[in-house]
Formats: structure tokens, C-alpha cells, sequence
């Protein structure tokens, strides 16, 4: 069995058949080679998948793919369209705000969602959004800093 | 990847045939709302699934709505969106408080209020707090609808007291009376949010002339269900709203805990959480109480 999906990933309307019982994020990585979004735990419990659909960052990991159909998806490959990076991107880079990089993407996704919403968030509210992501390197002092650098405060 | 297994999709438009492909499917049909349960539980083969009825495509499920006497919270509600809600905010403080702290963003994003109920999780946070503000569940089945105070649909670990086929629809909360307080606490490894309870606690209170006239306290993680803490209840009627009081009342909470040890913590850790978040819950409360004009 397959079901359509109509989405925007990325900004560009996308049309596929999938299995119904994969994930968004299989659908991301297996159908549509956006290898970007990763998978950590699997359960919802690391954060690495994290999306935005629809503006709002989820785990793609309990996301059916029916779910994604009608929906608008946005994954870290669509943060620099034409390799330009965005703020967020920036300041990462800037702040070194990575060791092996894994847990970017949805750092990165999850920082600019939180931008987009509240251009001058406070530490309290940064820390909070991206609270259900785990860094394995234990990179969220520079992360902290990457993000607020991003807001223009401390730049 | 962690796959799923294969089973048959639905996608229904109507309660009527949400309910009959529940009901064709048989006791391992299940309903998808949020999916952070069941795509967790399926994943880890905890729970056989061989139908996955969606019922995000049925128009009415989401919302919260005042109905003067009652919030009324379609069982699609994401929790994120009840943490949010001024309403519930101002009248059901516990509710805001739990929806609050309940998992990470990114998973609060995706789960619904309904699927938290559907759960019956011990550890849920929802629970305790749908309890101690006496919400009712409305359930559409085969037979039409009914009602039932949340307390009553759980009956053990995973377990509720509804049919395969039966749908939540609504969570309905009546108004709180004049002195009412309520508050919701919980540990979890990974700080108060973003992480299942090793314990919690929500409590509810109505002060009157410094005097407490009613009180409910209800346990996460301390028992096969979340519990109501019966006894402690029953020792604060008709006493001061003070420290003393409060204490009793939270040795005599863990006294009715019946925790289990597993990887978050063990037994006799959870007693003592137990009585420091049942304290912790109560002074909260109080405090809640006194903020909306208890005197
Ligand atoms: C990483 C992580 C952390 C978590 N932390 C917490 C936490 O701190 N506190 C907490 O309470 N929970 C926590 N959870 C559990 C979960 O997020 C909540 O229980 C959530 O509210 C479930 O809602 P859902 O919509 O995702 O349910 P689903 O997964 O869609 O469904 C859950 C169960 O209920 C049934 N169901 C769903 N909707 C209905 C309905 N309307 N009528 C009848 N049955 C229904 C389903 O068949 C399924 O068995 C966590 C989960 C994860 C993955
Ligand atoms: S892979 Fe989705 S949260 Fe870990
Ligand atoms: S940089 Fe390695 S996981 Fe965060």
C-alpha cells in the first residue's frame, strides 16, 4: 500500500507515493535524500530530528508520513536555499558552536524557529526551546552563545 | 532506523468511520493522535498494532472552548497549545502548569491531550492534574456518547476502561469554585521539563475564611495509575491552610504511594518524592488559591 503526499519541502511543492508506515524523517532521508535532518534515539527522546513543520519544530522520528501530507516542511538543508547561510547559521559558525556536528541541523532549525517567533528572546526562553535537544559533546555553552549573538545582542 | 513494523492505515474524515475501521480492526487497532505514544510503543514493540486509525483528518477535535460553567478541550488539543491558553491559565492552573513541563517542545509540539488520557501512563502528567480539577472525558463509540470523570478511566499501567472502538473527543473542566487553588509539580532526570516524571504531583484546594473546605491530591509515578492521595486529602478538610497541615498531609500522601523501581528510580526513592513533591504540590496550591483571592 502507498499514499500520496502533497507538501512543501523546502519551499517547493513536492509530490511523492510513500509507505504509510514510515516516518517523516524516513520520507526526508530515504525518499528525498535530505540526509541533513538525523536520527539519534529514534523515540523522541534526543531531539536530533527536529523539523519544522508548519514553522514549529517537531521529531520527525513520531511523525507519520501521512501527517506530513497538506503540511509545510522545512529541514536545515532549506535554511540556505543557495548556499547562503542564514543569521542563525552564521553565528553557529562564528561562535564554533559544534564539536561533531550531529545535533546542528536541529539546533540550528530550533534557534531560528525561536527567532522567527521573538526577534529578542532571553537566555531562559533559548535555553527552553531547545531544552528537548541533547548536544553528545556537550557543546551548549557555545550554542548559547552562537544564538544570542544571532539576536544582535552581545555581537 | 528504529522501522515500524508493517499495519493497515486509515485516514477517516468522520467519527462514524474512525469508530467502524476501530471496530473492523479489532483489539490492535489503534488510534493516532499525537503519535509520541504509540509510534514510541510501536517502535519498541510494546504494544501489538496491526491498524493505525489517524483521526487528525476529523474536523471538531481541536480546541479550547468556553462554555461558561466549563472549559471544554477537544482531545486534539496539542499540549502545547494548552500550556499556552490563557484560560486554561486562569482557571485551571494545575492543567497549565503540567502541559507546561510535560516532555520537550519539539514532542510537546506533537502531543495531544487526548493521547495523553489514552495513555493511562502512571507517569503521565495531565492526569494527575485532569484529576484534582475533576475533568470529565467525552467518549463517542459504537453506542453514541457518554461522559466519564477521568479518575475513572484509568484502571491500570496502559490500561483504561475504554472499548477499542471508543473515541475521546473532549476533555470537559468545570469551573473552579470561589477560594479554589491548584498546582501541578514533578522531577524528572533531565530537570522539571523535557523528561518523564520520576515522580509528581498535583494538588487542588478551596480556602475559605483561612479554612480548608476541600482538597484533592493525585500522584504520578507512585502507583499502577495516577493516584489520588486519598488520605491526605481527608486529614486537610476543615483545617488552616498552614505549614503544619501541609506536612501531615504529604507524609500521609506517600503512605498511600505504591511505587515500583525501574530505570528512572528506585522504590524507596519515589516514597520520599512522594512526600516532598505532595508538599511542594500543596503549598503550591495554596499559594494559587491565595493569588486568585482566597482569604
Ligand atoms: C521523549 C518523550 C517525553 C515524554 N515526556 C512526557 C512527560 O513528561 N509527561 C507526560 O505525561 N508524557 C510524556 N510523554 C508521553 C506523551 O508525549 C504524552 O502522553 C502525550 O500527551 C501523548 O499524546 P499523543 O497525542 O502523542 O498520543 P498518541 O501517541 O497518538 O496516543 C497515545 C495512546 O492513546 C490512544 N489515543 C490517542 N488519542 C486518543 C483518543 N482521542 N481517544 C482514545 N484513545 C486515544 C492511542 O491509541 C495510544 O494508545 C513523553 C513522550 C516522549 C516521546
Ligand atoms: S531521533 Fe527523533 S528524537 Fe531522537
Ligand atoms: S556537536 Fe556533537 S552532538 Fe552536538
Amino acid at each position: 500500500m502507498t499514499i500520496h503526499l502533497e507538501s512543501t519541502i523546502n519551499g517547493r511543492s513536492v509530490g511523492i507515493n510513500v509507505d504509510p508506515t514510515l516516518t517523516l524523517l524516513e520520507v526526508l532521508r530515504e525518499n528525498l535524500f535530505l540526509i541533513g535532518t538525523k536520527e539519534g534515539c529514534g523515540v523522541g527522546e534526543c531531539g536530533t530530528c527536529v523539523v519544522l513543520l508548519d514553522g514549529t519544530p517537531v521529531t520527525s522520528c513520531l511523525v507519520l508520513a501521512g501527517d506530513a501530507d497538506g503540511r509545510d516542511v522545512e529541514t536545515v538543508e532549506g535554511l540556505a536555499p543557495d548556499g547562503e547561510l542564514n543569521e542563525v547559521q552564521q553565528a553557529f559558525v562564528k561562535s564554533g558552536a559544534f564539536q561533531c556536528g550531529f545535533c546542528t541541523p536541529a539546533m540550528v532549525l530550533s534557534a531560528t524557529a525561536l527567532l522567527r517567533r521573538n526577534s529578542s528572546p532571553n537566555e531562559e526562553e533559548m535555553k527552553q526551546a531547545l531544552g528537548g535537544i541533547l548536544c553528545r559533546c556537550g557543546a551548549y555553552p557555545k550554542i548559547l552563545e552562537a544564538i544570542i549573538a544571532a539576536t544582535g545582542e552581545g555581537a | 532506523m528504529k522501522r515500524l513494523k508493517q499495519f493497515a492505515y486509515h485516514e477517516p474524515t468522520t467519527l462514524a468511520d474512525a469508530i467502524g475501521a476501530l471496530a473492523a480492526g479489532g483489539p490492535t487497532a489503534r488510534v493516532l493522535a499525537g503519535g509520541t505514544d504509540l509510534i514510541v510503543d510501536m517502535k519498541i514493540d510494546r504494544l501489538p498494532t496491526t491498524a493505525v486509525v489517524n483521526i487528525k483528518r476529523i474536523p471538531g477535535l481541536v480546541g479550547i472552548e468556553d462554555l461558561g460553567d466549563a472549559t471544554r478541550i477537544g482531545a486534539l488539543t496539542k499540549v502545547t497549545d494548552v500550556e499556552e491558553s490563557t484560560l486554561v491559565k486562569e482557571r485551571h492552573p494545575a492543567l497549565a502548569a503540567a502541559a507546561s513541563i510535560l516532555a520537550s517542545p519539539p514532542v510537546r509540539a506533537l502531543a495531544t491531550i487526548g493521547g495523553n488520557v489514552g495513555r493511562a501512563s502512571p507517569a503521565s502528567d495531565l492526569g494527575p492534574a485532569l484529576i484534582v480539577s475533576d475533568a470529565r472525558a467525552r467518549i463517542r463509540g459504537v453506542e453514541g456518547q457518554r461522559d466519564i470523570l477521568v479518575e475513572d478511566l484509568y484502571i491500570g499501567p496502559g490500561q483504561t476502561s475504554l472499548a477499542c472502538s471508543d473515541i475521546i473527543t473532549d476533555l470537559v473542566v468545570p469551573n473552579p469554585s470561589p477560594g479554589f487553588g491548584s498546582a501541578h509539580v514533578k522531577l524528572g532526570k533531565r530537570g522539571s521539563g523535557t523528561d518523564i516524571a520520576m515522580a509528581g504531583a498535583s494538588a487542588s484546594i478551596i480556602i475559605r475564611n483561612g479554612v480548608i473546605e476541600d482538597c484533592k491530591v493525585a500522584l504520578a509515578s507512585l502507583g499502577p495509575t495516577p493516584l489520588r492521595a486519598t488520605i491526605a486529602e481527608e486529614s486537610l478538610r476543615g483545617r488552616e491552610a498552614a505549614e503544619e497541615a501541609l506536612a501531615e498531609a504529604a507524609v500521609a500522601a506517600a503512605e498511600q504511594a505504591t511505587p515500583i523501581g525501574d530505570i528512572r528510580a528506585s522504590a524507596s526513592y519515589r516514597m520520599t518524592l512522594a512526600r516532598v513533591l505532595t508538599l511542594r504540590a500543596l503549598r503550591a496550591a495554596v499559594e494559587s488559591a491565595e493569588e486568585r483571592g482566597a482569604s
